[in-house]
């Protein structure tokens, strides 16, 4: 298999697995607990349909939308995921630039394996910096400067990572960062000598935005989850996140919201949008999907603030789904993770390709040229 | 397995299975992104369940129903489809012979096989064509004029086709018209030798109903979902669909309305029918299935337009229930193709036998003499 037979996102994560070693795939298809989550977030989006209009004229199709206050030329972007490197040696550089071509946003994670300062000098188009509440309020002053000189246009502080999720799978293959070498991943190691050429010639694995801060995760091995549990302020209230939001100054979101009550909060705290996420399904396992919950904090919020759908998105129509119902946009991670762990940034770039190409043929179906076309007339929930 | 073990859909399509190259029997098996559509289409059927009244002196039922001012012996019809002789060599001939012995409608699709005038010259049975919209309006009004001097009896216009849906299948098998051999598919036509001499022994393949007017999907190898990105007309408007209304002048459907508006606006620009479809599951993945959205066009246009379900049908049971919920005939495309492919027009007309039989039976076991006393209260949902 080749990237040129990866027609979807299941083919993808077939010739990501194959490439990559199995802690480090396991670390990005796992979830929390059973995965139960993981799998409604996917699976959610098929409980309703789609009603197509005919006869409306669809020779154009115009994908772009506007969030934070960024024009983007398509209704998706890539979230902000850790450790990039590990999945492939272009890392962050190869996302951003990925999206770059495409015109849509790229989130930088706090834990990055390539620079703010590096990103903002690659990548010209909307990024957003994804801010994890350390204890440490050094390093929270000193991350947050750095993210404001290198000019990034939103910062999100993900709130959904109080304590590590139970990713057992990571348990059960050692998963930690940098890679540890334990005798069970070892054998997988060994028998993908490509990926481990690569970790090893291209440039040491690091953290540059935690390094002169904290040595776990760069110099001292530490499980994310377990990073999570150690390193972030458990502490962290609305308060916090009131004056994190105030000290940026520009546009601002909550990523993991997903109450109602929480969402209207966000909104009273000066936020300018907000992510509907449950991590990917990594964190709480059994919590709502974010598609699920999409409809009632559209209707609490969606007025006030930009609301991004994020989780489970692998189609065209996913997307499609989710704006008819009243997002602003979606956003996804594994969406283009496999995809560079297929292939770098070429990987990354069919990947959105493919989904620019799917939501463009499914607004056509759909009888709409622009998203603003999109609503709930669309949509049939079933045994309702 | 021959085709006198073929008993319900799943065997014809087993059958079909091993007659046809790869490539072939998964462009029909086949549907959009991840298919859920197309496992809806028939998942439908099974949200609600038949209420029988006993005692009801049925003796013989009557099949019959009308539709496009047509009386047909039995409720369900041959949905048109493209390149029939890929599946079979007869194609299209099979096809229209098989339905005219069962009193039922054969539909022609814009891309058959077989040209307008040879099919009106083999079966006298009522004939549908089925149009697609070209870029080339020249090519439109031709078939037009066609279908009216072979005596086509309808004419419906295909709307949910503006851009081809996104079949996986055909992406991985190299699907093209006429077929292209790849290193895959190669292996897969090397081991229907059977296939692959009727094939090249009988007629030049050819779309005969476009072939003059492009060589597209004739000489030049062409994936249908490339032909139909390049060669039908995105821009498709209300006004076009009027258009071809009025030029034809008879019994004219919409295929593939969905929405409720749409169908309304199907009544207003004066069509007689509409086919309640999503192309099989084949084009938008995650629409709606017809069977679901079959009540609420029920209500909005039932009495003012035939509604012709599409899409799903594997059972008489499922036929039943959809005329029970307000729809006036049923049509179907992949059973009968997979008969097609199994054994030509003796497949066609098995299959066409397997569904009259099953239709009668179940008439029967409902209490019910004619498709007229098929109502809502034969049905209830979980």
């Amino acid at each position: 298999m080749r990237l040129k037979d990866c027609h979807n996102f299941n083919d993808f994560r077939t010739l990501a697995k194959k490439k990559l070693p199995s802690p480090i795939f396991h670390y990005i298809d796992g979830a929390a607990d059973d995965e139960v989550t993981y799998k409604r977030n996917t699976s959610a989006f098929n409980d309703v349909d789609l009603v197509p209009n005919v006869l409306r004229g669809v020779e154009k199709v115009d994908l772009s939308t506007t969030i934070f206050g960024q024009k983007l030329d398509l209704p998706f972007y890539c979230s902000p995921t850790a450790l990039q490197r590990l999945f492939h040696y272009q890392g962050e550089r190869a996302v951003g630039k990925a999206a770059q071509k495409f015109n849509t946003m790229f989130g930088v994670s706090s834990l990055a394996t390539v620079s703010a300062e590096e990103i903002s000098s690659l990548v010209s188009t909307p990024k957003l910096f994804q801010f994890y509440y350390h204890k440490d309020k050094g390093l929270n002053d000193a991350i947050l400067e750095r993210a404001k000189a290198a000019k990034f246009d939103v910062m999100a502080l993900t709130v959904d990572t109080i304590t590590g999720g139970n990713r057992e799978r990571d348990l059960r293959t050692g998963f930690t960062s940098p890679p540890k070498l334990t005798l069970e991943s070892l054998i997988s190691f060994a028998i993908k000598p490509m990926w481990g050429i690569n970790y090893v010639t291209r440039g040491k694995f690091e953290l540059p935005h935690l390094q002169d801060h904290v040595k776990e995760g760069t110099s001292t091995a530490t499980s994310v989850g377990n990073y999570f549990s150690t390193m972030l302020d458990q502490s962290m209230n609305w308060k916090d996140a009131e004056n994190l939001c105030a000290k940026w100054g520009g546009h601002f979101a909550l990523k993991g919201i997903m109450s109602v009550e929480d969402a209207k909060r966000a909104v009273d705290i000066g936020c300018t949008g907000i992510m509907v996420s449950n991590h990917g399904g990594r964190q709480l396992d059994g919590a709502r999907s974010p598609f699920d919950q999409l409809a009632e904090i559209v209707d609490a919020v969606g007025d006030k603030i930009d609301v991004i759908c994020e989780g489970g998105i692998q189609r065209g129509t996913h997307i499609l789904k989710a704006l008819s119902i009243g997002a602003k946009a979606c956003a996804g991670g594994r969406l283009y993770l496999y995809a560079l762990a297929a292939a770098g940034q070429i990987g990354v770039e069919k990947a959105l390709g493919q989904l620019r190409t799917e939501l463009e043929r499914d607004m056509k179906l759909m009888g709409c040229t622009k998203i603003s076309e999109l609503s709930r007339k669309n949509l049939r929930f079933r045994n309702a | 397995m021959s085709l006198n073990d073929c008993y319900n859909f799943e065997d014809f399509r087993k059958l079909a299975k091993k007659k046809l190259p790869a490539p072939i029997f998964h462009y029909i098996d086949g549907g959009a992104d991840d298919e859920t559509t197309l496992k809806r289409n028939t998942e439908s059927f099974l949200k609600c369940d038949l209420v029988p009244n006993i005692l009801a002196s049925v003796g013989e039922p009557d099949l019959s129903t009308s539709v496009f001012g047509q009386k047909i012996d039995m409720p369900i019809f041959l949905s048109p489809t493209a390149m029939q002789r890929l599946y079979h060599y007869d194609g299209d001939k099979a096809s229209a012979r098989a339905a005219e012995k069962f009193g039922t409608f054969y539909s022609m699709s814009t891309m058959a096989t077989s040209s307008i005038e040879e099919i009106a010259n083999i079966s006298g049975g009522p004939k549908l064509f089925q149009l697609y919209i070209h870029k080339d309006q020249g090519l439109t009004d031709n078939l037009i004029e066609r279908c009216k001097n072979s005596g086509f009896k309808a004419m419906c216009l295909t709307v949910d086709t503006v851009v081809a849906g996104n079949r996986e299948r055909d992406h991985r098998w190299g699907f093209t018209t006429p077929p292209k051999l790849t290193l895959k598919s190669i292996l897969s036509f090397a081991m229907h030798p059977k296939w692959a001499y009727n094939y090249f022994t009988h007629e030049k393949f050819e779309l005969a109903n476009v072939s003059h007017w492009t060589k597209k999907g004739s000489s030049i190898a062409k994936g249908v979902m490339e032909y139909i990105n390049e060669q039908y007309d995105p821009a498709m408007s209300w006004k076009d669909a009027e258009y071809v209304v009025k030029k034809w002048g008879g019994p004219f459907a919409l295929k593939g309305v969905m929405s409720v508006e749409d169908a309304k606006r199907a009544v207003d620009i004066g069509a007689s029918a509409i086919m309640l479809s999503n192309h099989g599951g084949r084009q938008l993945d995650g629409s709606r299935s017809p069977f679901d959205q079959l009540p609420a066009i029920a209500d909005a246009v039932g009495g003012k337009i035939e509604i012709i379900l599409d899409g799903g049908i594997r059972r008489g049971t499922h036929v039943l229930k959809a005329l029970s919920l307000g729809a006036t005939a049923c049509s179907f495309g992949k059973a009968f193709l997979f008969a097609l492919g199994a054994g030509g027009q003796k497949g066609v007309e098995q299959i066409l036998k397997r569904m009259r039989d099953e239709i009668k039976r179940d008439m029967i076991l409902l209490g019910c003499k004619s498709i007229k006393e098929l109502n809502k209260t034969k049905i209830a949902y979980r």
